[in-house]
C-alpha cells in the first residue's frame, strides 16, 4: 500500500473515530425517520456535505499545513514518495474518515431518486456527489500546496482559505443543482456550447469530471514542485487554453448579457470570454505565488544573459497568465479595431496597461513588506479602481477618471495606464535589482 | 563525499550563503560551527537539496543538488533543527512508515526498523507512542527515522540541542558508531562543547562565509599529536626530541612539548620507551585532540 495513505489511514480512521461517526449517524438516521423535520434523504445530503466537502476541505488542507506547522514536511520532501503517491495518500487518506461517513450517508441520498427516477439516475447521482466531494478536496488541497509556498506561518489562516476555496468550487458547482429534485428537474434540459446543443445534465457531469481532472492534475504538479521536481510552464498554458476554450463556449451566454458585442460578431464575442481568463488567473495568481524578490531578480539575470529558454521554463503561473493577457488582450483591440465597434479598442489597450500597473503594484509591495505585502496590494488596487474615481467625480474632475478606469472613446486612456504600468513596473524592477544587505 | 563551489544563497533583503567553497570528505563527521544565524542551517539545507542556491553549485557524491535532487534525496538522512514527529503513532510505526517513505518494501521494512531502532537505543520503546517520549528519546526516534534506509550522507543540524549531558552522551557514541559503520556526517551546531568528542573535521561558518576559507583537521587518522609533560625540568628535551626520527615537534620546552607522530600505536610506544631509557621523568603522556574552541576563535580571528 502507498506508504503515506497508510500513515494517514493509521493516524485518521481509528478505530475509535470510525464507530464514533458510525453511531453518531445512526442516531441522526433514527432521529429524522421518527420526526418530521427532515427526511433521511435530506439529513443524508446535509452530512454528506458535512462530511465530504465542509469537514472534507479542512482535512485536505491540514494534511499539508499540519505537516509544516508538526514540521515533518522536509522529512516527506526527502523521502522516495512520488508525487501522484504523495498526493493521493494525503488526498484520500487524511480525509478517510470523512469518506466512511459519507460514503454511510450515500444509500440514504440516492434511494428516492433510484425509487422515482431508476438505477441510472441514482447511480448518475451517486458519482456527482463523490466527484463533488473529492473536486472540493482536491481544491482544498490544492490551495494549501500553493499557499505554503507563501510561507505566511499563520496555519489556521491558511487552513480556513483553502477550506473556502474547497466549499467556493463545490458550492459554485452545486448551485447549478441546487438540490436532489433540482438534479431531476434538469434531466430532459438543454444547453448550448459552441453553437452545439448539449443535454444539461450530460454537460454538466462531464464538466464536473474534466475539472476534477484539472484539480488533480494542479496537485500533482504542486506536489512534484513541493518534492523538487521541475514542472515547466505547458501545463499551466494547457490549463489556460482548456479554461478559454471552455469559456468562449458560451457566446450565446454573453450575446444575452452584453448584446453589444453582437455588432462585433461571434469571433470577438469568443475572444471578450476567453480574454477574460487569462485576466482573472492573472490577479489570481499574482495574489497567491510567492513573487519571490530574488527569484525575479535570478529570472531577469537569466533574459539579461540571453538564457530565455532556461528562464521560460521556470516562469510563474502569474506571468504566463500576463503574458497570454497580453496576447489576447492585443488580439481583442486589434478586432475591435477592424470592426464597427473600433471605438472599444481604447479600453481594451487601456486595460493591459492597467493589467500591467497591477502585476506590478504586486511586485512592489512583496518588495516592500514580504507576505502581507499582498494585502497592501489588493488594498491599494482596490482604492485605485473603487475610491479614486468616486473621488475624482466628487471634486468635479472627472476628466481625471482616465487615469483609474479604462475609458471608451478616449485615445489617451492606453497612453496614461501604459505610462503608470511602465512606471510602477520599473520601480518594482528597482527594488527587485537593489543590493542585497549581508547579514 | 559533498563539494561546494562558489554557492551564494540569498533570502530577499539578504544574503545568507556568500561564495562558499568547501569539501566534506567521505566517512568522516564533520562539524559545522559558527555563531546563531552565521548561515549553517540555510547551508546544510543547500547539502540536502532542499534548497536551490542563487549562484554555485553542490554535488553530493558526484549528484549536482540542482539537476538530481531526488537522486540525493535518496543518498541522505536530514535531521532539521526543528524537527517534528508523528506523536499519535507508536515508535514502531514512525519507524515502519519512515522505511517505507524511504522505498524500502513491505516485506523489508520492518527488519528495517527493528534495525534502526536497536542503533538508537530503541528496541525496548517500539510500542511507545512517539508523543510520549522524552527528549532524549525523541531525539534518538528522529535520527533513527532518518538512518533507517542506511544512507550514506546524514546531515544534523543541531542535534544535541536541549539534551541533558546522558543523551549528549548517548548522542555522541550513535554518531562515532554511524561513522564507523562508513557513514559520512555533517553536524552543525553553535555549542562547541558537544563537538568535539566526536568530530574529525571542522567547517566555521560566520557571516555566510567559511571563516578562514577551507576545512580544518581535528583529527588526523594518519598522525597524532601527543602531550608531553616532565615531572622535572630538562634543558636537552628540545634537543632530545628534536633529534627523534619520524617526529615532528609542534611545541617544545624545557618541561613540555607537543609532538606530532605518525598515527601507528607502537610508535608512540617507542617515543615513550626512549624518553624513559634517556632520564626523563615523564609525568603525562598523552593524545591531544585540539581544542575546538581554541581552533574556532584562532580561525575567527585570522
Amino acid at each position: 500500500m502507498n506508504p503515506e495513505l497508510l500513515r494517514n489511514l493509521w493516524l485518521e480512521a481509528n478505530p475509535f473515530r470510525l464507530s464514533l461517526i458510525a453511531g453518531l449517524l445512526l442516531l441522526v438516521f433514527a432521529a429524522s425517520s421518527a420526526s418530521n423535520i427532515a427526511t433521511p434523504a435530506g439529513a443524508g445530503l446535509a452530512l454528506y456535505w458535512f462530511f465530504a466537502v465542509l469537514w472534507g476541505t479542512r482535512s485536505a488542507a491540514l494534511s499539508v499545513v499540519a505537516e509544516i506547522r508538526e514540521r515533518t514536511w522536509d522529512s516527506q520532501k526527502l523521502s522516495s514518495i512520488g508525487p501522484w503517491a504523495m498526493m493521493w495518500g494525503k488526498l484520500l487518506g487524511a480525509t478517510s474518515a470523512n469518506w466512511f461517513g459519507a460514503l454511510l450517508c450515500l444509500p440514504f441520498i440516492l434511494y428516492p431518486p433510484w425509487r422515482d427516477s431508476g438505477s441510472a439516475a441514482a447511480i448518475t447521482y451517486g458519482i456527482i456527489l463523490l466527484a463533488l466531494g473529492l473536486f472540493a478536496q482536491a481544491v482544498a488541497l490544492l490551495s494549501s500546496l500553493m499557499l505554503i509556498r507563501r510561507q505566511t506561518g499563520n496555519w489556521r489562516l491558511d487552513t480556513f482559505l483553502c477550506q473556502v476555496a474547497g466549499i467556493g468550487a463545490a458550492f459554485a458547482y452545486y448551485s447549478l443543482w441546487s438540490s436532489a429534485g433540482a438534479f431531476e428537474r434538469t434531466i430532459g434540459q438543454t444547453i448550448t456550447w459552441w453553437g452545439q446543443v448539449f443535454n444539461v445534465t450530460a454537460f454538466h457531469f462531464a464538466s464536473l469530471l474534466l475539472f476534477l481532472a484539472w484539480a488533480l492534475t494542479g496537485c500533482w504538479r504542486a506536489m512534484r514542485a513541493e518534492l523538487r521536481f521541475a514542472n515547466g510552464p505547458f501545463v499551466w498554458l494547457a490549463w489556460l487554453a482548456y479554461l478559454c476554450l471552455y469559456d468562449a463556449g458560451f457566446e450565446s451566454e454573453i450575446a444575452l448579457r452584453m448584446p453589444v458585442l453582437l455588432q462585433a460578431g461571434p469571433v470577438v464575442m469568443r475572444l471578450s470570454l476567453a480574454a477574460l481568463v487569462p485576466l482573472l488567473t492573472c490577479y489570481s495568481m499574482a495574489f497567491l505565488e510567492p513573487k519571490d524578490p530574488v527569484r525575479l531578480r535570478w529570472l531577469g539575470e537569466q533574459l539579461r544573459a540571453g538564457h530565455l529558454r532556461q528562464a521560460f521554463l521556470v516562469l510563474d503561473a502569474w506571468i504566463l497568465s500576463y503574458g497570454v493577457t497580453l496576447v489576447l488582450g492585443l488580439a481583442l483591440a486589434a478586432c475591435f479595431a477592424a470592426s464597427n465597434l473600433s471605438r472599444l479598442a481604447f479600453p481594451v489597450l487601456a486595460m493591459l496597461g492597467f493589467v500591467t500597473r497591477d502585476l506590478a503594484i504586486f511586485v512592489l509591495m512583496r518588495t516592500m513588506a514580504g507576505g502581507k505585502g499582498d494585502f497592501a496590494a489588493l488594498a491599494i488596487i482596490a482604492a485605485l479602481y473603487l475610491l479614486m474615481p468616486v473621488l475624482a467625480n466628487g471634486l468635479h474632475l472627472s476628466v481625471l477618471g482616465v487615469l483609474f478606469l479604462p475609458a471608451a472613446q478616449n485615445p489617451l486612456g492606453p497612453l496614461v495606464s501604459w505610462a503608470q504600468g511602465i512606471g510602477v513596473a520599473w520601480w518594482a524592477a528597482r527594488r527587485i535589482g537593489a543590493s542585497f544587505t549581508s547579514r | 563525499m559533498i563539494v561546494i563551489r562558489d554557492l551564494v544563497f540569498e533570502y530577499p533583503g539578504h544574503r545568507a550563503l556568500n561564495g562558499v567553497s568547501l569539501a566534506v570528505e567521505r566517512g568522516a563527521i564533520t562539524a559545522l560551527v559558527g555563531p546563531n544565524g552565521a548561515g549553517k542551517t540555510t547551508l546544510l539545507r543547500c547539502m540536502a537539496a532542499l534548497e536551490t542556491p542563487y549562484a554555485g553549485t553542490v554535488t553530493v557524491d558526484g549528484l549536482d543538488t540542482r539537476s538530481s535532487p531526488r537522486a540525493i534525496h535518496a543518498l541522505l538522512g536530514y535531521l532539521p533543527d526543528f524537527f517534528g514527529l508523528y506523536d499519535a503513532l507508536s515508535v514502531r510505526r514512525c519507524l515502519h512508515y519512515a522505511a517505507r517513505a524511504h522505498g524500502i518494501g513491505p516485506d523489508a521494512a520492518a527488519g528495517a526498523a527493528a534495525k534502526a531502532a536497536a542503533r538508537a537505543g530503541l528496541s525496548d520503546r517500539l510500542e511507545q507512542a512517539a508523543g510520549a517520549l522524552s527528549r532524549g528519546l525523541r531525539q534518538r526516534l528522529a535520527i533513527a527515522q532518518a538512518i533507517v534506509h542506511q544512507p550514506r550522507v546524514l546531515l544534523l543540524d543541531e542535534p544535541a540541542a536541549g539534551l541533558d549531558p546522558q543523551a549528549r552522551r548517548d548522542l555522541s557514541q550513535l554518531l562515532l558508531s554511524l561513522k564507523q559503520g562508513g557513514m559520512t556526517l555533517v553536524v552543525s551546531s553553535h555549542i562547541l562543547a558537544e563537538l568535539e568528542d566526536y568530530s574529525d573535521r571542522m567547517i566555521i561558518v560566520d557571516h555566510g562565509r567559511i571563516a578562514g576559507g577551507q576545512t580544518i583537521t581535528l583529527k588526523d587518522a594518519a598522525h597524532t599529536r601527543v602531550r608531553i609533560v616532565l615531572a622535572t625540568p630538562r634543558p636537552d628535551l628540545p634537543a632530545f626530541l628534536h633529534g627523534m626520527a619520524n617526529i615532528e615537534v609542534l611545541a617544545d620546552g624545557n618541561m613540555r612539548a607537543l609532538v606530532s607522530l605518525s598515527g601507528d600505536a607502537s610508535e608512540r610506544a617507542a617515543l615513550l620507551a626512549a624518553l624513559i631509557q634517556n632520564g626523563f621523568a615523564v609525568a603525562e603522556f598523552a593524545e591531544d585532540a585540539r581544542a575546538l574552541e581554541d581552533v574556532y576563535f584562532a580561525q575567527v580571528k585570522s
